[in-house]
């Protein structure tokens, strides 16, 4: 059998994810030779055009040449992977995609007009084509890329992660950080898979992962924070920071400032 | 007749650009150096955060240098807040730093830039005539990880350094396993210069070269609060404008830095230019045996520059975990400290150059304004100088001689795209 075409693309963002790939240095002489590696723009001047079967799409739509980009991708492959919470949920970039216009946004910053830059309001790729599977994570996590590499190669899909933090905080037998230190922890609202990192070193989880899919915990979440004395602005910022228009969705009118 | 040589999107750099080159006969024309990265806008992000979850937000504009732009959001908020951090989180941040120099200056050296002299579009084609060479650079980048994971939690946007200290101390059994690895690849660091110096430096990219990098103090390094200009010139980091000078509205894109009115160079060229009699053991060896191929005035010399930077990294991350270790670790917890009105500044160097974080905060302790000045928007500028000077130099050569020239150079700053929040490029 033929090896399988796996390209690497990235749109606006920090490229952490393929990165992350990069960071594999104990797997990844092993791990490409499994594949054709037809693009992987920051690890190789090597492309080739034609079919892609696995597309890993990391960043966000944020001008419109990612747009072109994007859709080019859509039609050369047959399973295109959200690669990261950029991809998937949006990012930091669009935290404040309903608060403030992109014409404010560069306005404040670069002191320009709308028009000046190719700039589009940052999006998650879903909001532009069908997305076939996801991989969390604010970087995804190597452990998780390579099983779901592994699961892929064998003609399985990759694990999804339908328990929050908090499951995994509890297995670690680590203290509840909201109780005992009334810290503002997301752990309960977010994707376990990180096996409880902050916690582990003390500090609350600030939500890398992404909401736990079809989650409408956030108004308790965002109620549970109210209670412990944290403001409005405080918590909105936080709950935004990772899950920007899908919090203001969630919390309907408590999307003020 | 005019003639237009463009690179749509290079690769092998962090993020995404292009280089445009209008040529009418052998003049140059114009030059643009194109950014096709979306902007991010953090400075307007962060507004009405509090200071210690800003940090979180701000080391996520780069994967590649996220320690030092957190380091850098950390200390500017501590300049602000007055807070004076222990000896040890002193040494720890210290470590961090090299570490995160490490694991991107083996991946910049072997993987990005050598498969250029060597002839292949990567290093994974590159393995298969030089396996050893690879593999041996990945675990020298593994161990920069190794320091990044231990120290800050995992190797890309870590979460342990924290304002006021580290959240949780490595044990001393991490740190030694770490100086174990660094012992084992040490050599790495030392093939990496030897192979660099090896290769004839080009010489179609020689210009005046104008050179900023942070006085390191008594040791070589990436910490410091005064920045030194090659026009002899000492400048305390809280007056950083006046050595960034952002303007908006030169030709293509927004906020160039430029320095008396002079592009300027900032990465591990100019650090050694102004630091190198700082370096000590085998990094001060190789300094005297291969300095005199650095030629500041060719910016392709910024290979050699980071793969000396390498042999120094491992060599003061062993000296700096045994000091740690001698004075005994302790879990010492945050420095507790006041918030108030305050406005405070800290600059770092990134593994590609200085990079500055700028803070205002209301008596709350929330952001009210920023401004972040990372390497790549202070090289911008420079990079459209060599632009310039290589396409003049080769008008009369064949395009994609001009074109692998240009990838050449671009590639030697290390740019980290992404990462220039301020550069944009116009419709």
């Amino acid at each position: 059998m033929s090896k399988p075409r796996l390209g690497i693309f990235s749109l606006t963002g920090c490229a952490g994810d393929q990165l992350q790939i990069l960071n594999m240095e104990d797997e990844l002489l092993d791990l490409v030779s499994r594949f054709v590696i037809v693009d992987f723009q920051e690890g190789s001047s090597y492309k080739e055009p034609g079919e892609v079967d696995i597309a890993f799409v990391e960043g966000t739509v944020s001008t419109e040449h990612d747009l072109k980009k994007l859709k080019e991708i859509r039609e050369r492959s047959k399973v295109i992977i959200a690669f990261g919470n950029c991809a998937i949920d949006g990012c930091i970039q669009s935290m404040r995609n309903d608060q403030t216009t992109l014409a404010e946004k560069l306005q404040d910053v670069y002191g320009v007009e709308p028009g000046f830059f190719d700039a589009l309001p940052s999006k998650p790729i879903r909001e532009y084509v069908t997305v076939d599977l996801q991989i969390p994570g604010c970087p995804v996590e190597k452990t998780e890329v390579l099983k779901a590499v592994s699961s892929l190669l064998h003609g399985d899909l990759p694990q999804r992660y339908t328990y929050p933090v908090c499951v995994e905080c509890k297995i670690n037998e680590y203290p509840c950080l909201i109780t005992e230190e009334s810290k503002p922890c997301l752990g309960p609202i977010i994707k376990a898979g990180c096996n409880a990192r902050c916690p582990s070193l003390g500090l609350d989880c600030i939500g890398c992962r992404g909401t736990v899919e079809g989650s409408e915990t956030f108004a308790a979440e965002y109620k549970m924070l109210l209670d412990l004395g944290y403001t409005e602005v405080d918590i909105m910022n936080r709950l935004r920071v990772f899950s920007g228009e899908l919090a203001a969705g969630f919390l309907g009118g408590n999307n003020n400032e | 007749m005019s003639k237009t040589i463009t690179i749509d999107e290079l690769t092998r750099v962090e993020g995404h650009g292009g280089i445009e080159v209008i040529l009418e006969g052998n003049k140059v024309k114009d030059v643009k150096f194109n950014i096709f990265e979306g902007p991010r806008f953090f400075e307007h992000l962060i507004k009405t955060m509090q200071y210690d979850k800003v940090p979180d937000v701000t080391r996520r504009i780069c994967a590649i240098c996220t320690a030092s732009h957190s380091l850098a959001s950390i200390g500017a908020i501590e300049n602000a807040f007055k807070v004076d951090s222990t000896p040890q989180t002193h040494r720890l941040r210290d470590l961090l730093i090299h570490g995160e120099t490490i694991e991107s200056h083996a991946l910049h050296v072997f993987m990005l830039a050598l498969p250029d002299f060597l002839g292949f579009p990567d290093a994974i084609h590159m393995s298969t005539a030089h396996l050893d060479a690879v593999e041996a650079a990945l675990d020298l980048k593994k161990t920069g990880n190794m320091i990044h994971t231990a120290l800050s939690g995992r190797d890309v946007h870590g979460m342990n350094e924290r304002v006021g200290g580290f959240s949780k101390v490595p044990s001393e059994d991490a740190l030694l396993e770490i100086k174990e690895q660094l012992l084992k690849v040490q050599p790495t660091t030392v093939l990496a210069v030897n192979l660099l110096s090896g290769f004839t430096l080009p010489d179609y990219n020689v210009s005046d070269n104008v050179l900023l990098a942070l006085d390191s103090g008594a040791e070589f390094g990436y910490l410091g609060d005064h920045i030194l200009t090659s026009d002899n010139e000492r400048i305390p980091e809280k007056e950083y404008e006046s050595l960034t000078n952002e303007s908006v509205n030169r030709h293509s894109y927004a906020k160039f830095s430029s320095y008396k009115d002079r592009p300027f160079m900032v990465g591990a060229l100019p650090r050694l230019y102004f630091n190198h009699g700082k370096l000590k053991g085998t990094a001060a060896e190789l300094y005297n045996e291969h300095g005199g191929l650095l030629d500041f005035r060719n910016t392709i010399s910024n290979n050699l520059a980071q793969a000396i930077e390498l042999v120094h990294d491992v060599e003061h991350s062993v000296k700096v975990i045994d000091s740690l270790i001698d004075s005994g670790l302790e879990n010492e917890g945050l420095v507790d400290f006041e918030v108030f009105e305050s406005r405070g500044i800290n600059a770092v160097e990134a593994p590609r150059g200085l990079l500055y974080h700028d803070y205002t905060f209301d008596g709350e302790g929330r952001i009210t304004k920023s401004n972040i000045i990372t390497p790549t928007a202070q090289n911008a500028y420079n990079i459209e100088k060599d632009t310039r000077v290589i396409a003049g130099n080769l008008a009369d050569k064949p395009v994609d001689e001009v074109k692998h020239a240009l990838e050449i150079m671009v590639r030697a700053y290390d740019p980290c795209i992404s990462c220039s929040v301020h550069v944009a490029q116009i419709k």
